[in-house]
């Protein structure tokens, strides 16, 4: 995969993109989540 | 360097002329000691996370390690998967909203404030103060002289010149600015260093061929592992290392798991998460942490692996040769002599600003820990600003100091050092500061002096890396590490942080039953 045959490489490659579209993912989908909460701790 | 300095100067000095305005602005906006210390709780969401981007990645993580994976190869990117997973999603989400929450309702300025008041505990406040300032200014002075090493280099300036005023002008904004300060040139300084990594990466590939040709290339090179690398462990750039080899330990233990986990209780870092107003703002730093944190560090571990290439096909020879067996010149070497005049000046300029803002936060975090948390004078814990102010002044001063006194080539090793003190030491009395209803301040206290000490012991006594430096195992017993081979490659927060955790759970366990007996 991306020319890199040692799976022990493009697994960490592969993580990294999922990992990044989680972080884009979960700002997107709790954008409007948790306004003005005072102490409280929403989600 | 292969651009007009002159040219470089200019834009240095309008770069400088904007922070300083930044700074004015944080200067201005600074009305009270919770500005200076927590920003005034109302930070943007990107500021937020383009800061704490900013502050984690230093010089050291793109010079320094983007040169070690061009002398070990690929494998670094599982340094990513952790800084994003653990760095961003983990911090962010399970520390970063409690932290906000927990901060707005007990009223904690500080990181050793919010611990002191979650265990209502002095003790475990001052104890979180003194390690901060124990180990803090040896990484202020790595991040210090990198700094001062990079501008003597690119600007020719003498280097005391460059290392006392490059402390000055980041003195100038955070004594005066504080938080809000630091948080925005913070921001700017981000921003200029996603663009820098960018141009970087597409650049590359371009020279290269194109993403699959360049990575086919680099696997093919792996007939080329230098003797000695091969003998411990190493197969190539593009391939992990033999499994639990020398090579495969170092990589793993000590910069995989050692920045990854150590990211997590970082007090410069911690005190970002008290800086927003809701947990809103934390959701909307998560979408820009990812990205901004991949492109940090996964550019930096795939053009540094790929820079053999290039050198292979230009010089016919491998980066590490190239730039003559040192590690740190890799990069810089890479971009003089690869990249166009102008793309030099905009990654020169990212790198000085990746040593500012994390220099620049760690200034204002001892500041505020000698002078609110550690200082004596406070009265009902009312915080002063000009006692901050002076204490942060004195820690930039200690830190120039300690600065002239260390070795040249301390930095990575100094980022490690201080990150693993930090994991080993607060990671478990943190989360369970943040989770438990009612902490248990000697499991705690029991923790932290564990984690610390077993830390102190496996680092002195066993860590070849740190344990030859120090000298003490070698006065004591004539011998570096007095355990055996692979035990002197284990970075000390694999065995420090468990042992830390462990005696956590070990008093929580003998209270729980204590109370049931009784």
């Amino acid at each position: 995969m991306f020319g890199i045959s040692d799976p022990g490489i493009w697994v960490g490659y592969l993580l990294s993109f999922l990992l990044t579209a989680v972080c884009i993912a979960y700002g997107i989908i709790n954008w409007k989540n948790g306004s003005d909460e005072g102490s409280e701790d929403g989600s | 360097m292969a651009v007009d300095t002159l040219m470089f100067a200019v834009i240095t000095l309008v770069y400088l002329g904007v922070v300083i305005f930044l700074g004015y602005i944080g200067y201005r906006q600074t009305k009270g000691s919770d500005d200076y210390l927590v920003a005034g709780r109302k930070i943007n969401p990107v500021v937020l996370a383009l800061s704490y981007g900013a502050t984690f990645i230093s010089t050291s993580a793109i010079v320094g390690f983007g040169g070690i994976s061009a002398q070990l190869g690929m494998g670094l990117v599982w340094l990513t998967v952790l800084c994003i997973g653990v760095g961003v999603l983990v911090a962010f989400i399970l520390f970063g909203k409690k932290t906000r929450s927990l901060g707005h309702k007990t009223g904690a300025l500080t990181y050793p404030d919010l611990l002191g008041k979650c265990y209502q505990s002095a003790f475990i406040r001052k104890i979180t103060a003194l390690i901060i300032i124990v180990s803090m200014p040896i990484y202020t002075a790595a991040i210090l002289i990198g700094g001062a090493r990079f501008i003597e280099a690119t600007l020719s300036i003498p280097y005391d010149t460059a290392l006392l005023a490059f402390a000055a002008v980041v003195a100038l904004y955070v004594v005066l600015g504080g938080l809000i300060a630091v948080m925005y040139t913070d921001a700017l300084q981000g921003a200029i260093m996603f663009i820098g990594m960018t141009i970087l990466l597409v650049l590359t590939y371009t020279y290269l061929g194109g993403v699959v040709v360049a990575n086919s290339a680099l696997d093919t090179l792996a007939p080329l592992v230098p003797e000695n690398l091969a003998a411990a462990g190493m197969t190539g750039w593009a391939s992990m290392p033999e499994f639990l080899s020398p090579i495969w330990l170092t990589m793993i233990t000590t910069m995989v798991l050692g920045v990854g986990i150590g990211v997590l209780a970082q007090p410069q870092l911690a005190v970002r998460f008290m800086t927003v107003k809701d947990s809103r703002s934390i959701h909307r730093a998560v979408l820009i942490g990812g990205p901004f944190v991949l492109m940090m560090t996964c550019v930096a571990f795939t053009v540094g692996p790929l820079t053999n290439v290039w050198f292979m096909q230009k010089n016919g020879m491998l980066a590490f040769d190239a730039a003559g067996g040192n590690v740190d010149s890799i990069i810089p070497l890479y971009i003089n002599s690869a990249m166009p005049d102008l793309f030099i000046i905009i990654f020169m300029l990212a790198l000085l600003a990746a040593a500012m803002s994390t220099l620049s936060s760690l200034f204002h975090t001892m500041g505020t820990t000698i002078g609110y948390d550690l200082n004596p004078l406070v009265k009902n814990r009312k915080p002063s600003m000009k006692a901050i102010q002076l204490g942060t002044l004195a820690m930039i001063v200690v830190s120039t100091v300690v600065a002239y006194a260390l070795p040249e080539n301390i930095i990575a090793r100094a980022t490690v050092i201080f990150m693993g003190l930090c994991a080993a030491s607060f990671i478990p009395a943190f989360a369970h500061a943040l989770y438990a209803e009612k902490p248990s301040v000697s499991a705690a206290k029991v923790s932290i002096t564990a984690g610390a000490l077993s830390w102190f012991l496996w680092t002195a006594f066993v860590h070849v890396k740190e344990s030859s430096v120090l000298g003490i195992s070698d006065a004591l017993f004539g011998v570096q590490s007095v355990l055996p081979m692979p035990w002197g490659v284990v970075n000390p927060i694999v065995i420090a942080l468990p042992i830390s955790a462990v005696a956590l759970l070990a008093v929580l366990v003998i209270q729980k039953r204590a109370s049931t007996t009784s």
